[in-house]
């Protein structure tokens, strides 16, 4: 069954990079929605049947851990998995992401192939 | 630890091979301004930390548009948000690959949030001291530059 995507980045461009990897990726996407930070992304997850979120970590009015922290507080959407995206690959910053519930990360840059594997179990 | 010039080469090829999909050639990095790019957009994002500086991508408006249609999958006419954030979405990854790279050499560095600037021949200026240098990329849709100011401590 296809799943519904949450792409959460304040870039307009590279949500659109973004959606057109997960395309190429050969993944069984539905719904594409977009948010330009954690507070659009909120409002998105309790409007609309999301299944998975990719989100960036250092945006405006509300960041990627900011988001996290206040999602999982939030009983209808606290279990939507969470990917982060980021060229950041330190251990604090992706390991503070995990202890707040994500459950991966993508490194940009990355390819189609790469959005394969890390997204591929849970699809 | 290898020149930095070669991080910012390895990190420039492989953000273009996974994202972008243009084959693109790196020249001999130049010291100083001359690079003989006829840049019309420059992004810049700020490094703090064990190095300081600025990282910036040059492009003359052919490469700039190039660029971006190839990242967006789709033909680019004119220079607008989209190509900004595309440019600027290039500088963040190669001053990520950079990070990286000299994170493995006890060198921790923070970056900041990209700059575009619109101009003729735009060029960044630091400090008295800093070192400098410009990696030229020839593509297909243009050649460009990636300029790194820096002061490592």
């Amino acid at each position: 069954m296809a799943k519904n995507v949450l792409l959460v980045d304040d870039s307009s461009t590279m949500r659109k990079i973004v959606s057109r990897s997960l395309r190429q990726a050969g993944l069984d996407f539905g719904d594409i929605y977009e948010a330009g930070d954690g507070l659009e992304a909120l409002d998105v997850l309790e409007k609309e049947a999301v299944d998975i979120v990719l989100s960036d970590i250092n945006m405006p009015n509300m960041n990627g851990i900011e988001f996290l922290r206040e999602k999982s507080g939030r009983d209808g959407i606290k279990d939507i998995p969470v990917f982060m995206i980021s060229t950041e690959t330190g251990d604090d910053i992706i390991g503070e992401a995990k202890s707040l519930g994500a459950v991966g990360a993508l490194k940009k840059p990355f390819t189609p192939d790469k959005v394969n594997e890390v997204l591929g179990p849970f699809m | 630890m290898p020149p930095i010039e070669r991080y910012i080469t390895e990190a420039t090829l492989e953000v273009f091979a996974t994202m972008i999909f243009i084959d693109i050639i790196p020249g001999e990095p130049l010291k100083g301004q001359d690079d003989g790019i006829d840049s019309n957009l420059t992004s810049m994002i700020g490094l703090a930390g064990d190095l300081q500086g600025v990282l910036a991508v040059h492009c003359p408006e052919t490469a700039a548009l190039g660029i971006t249609g190839a990242m967006l999958g789709m033909d680019v006419a004119a220079i607008d948000d989209d190509v900004r954030d595309a440019i600027g979405e290039i500088a963040n990854m190669v001053a990520g690959g950079l990070k990286v790279a000299l994170a493995e050499n006890d060198i921790a560095t923070e970056l900041a949030i990209p700059t575009t600037v619109l101009g003729k021949a735009v060029r960044t200026s630091g400090q008295a001291g800093v070192s400098r240098f410009i990696v030229p990329f020839a593509s297909p849709v243009g050649d460009f530059g990636i300029e790194l100011q820096y002061v490592l401590h």
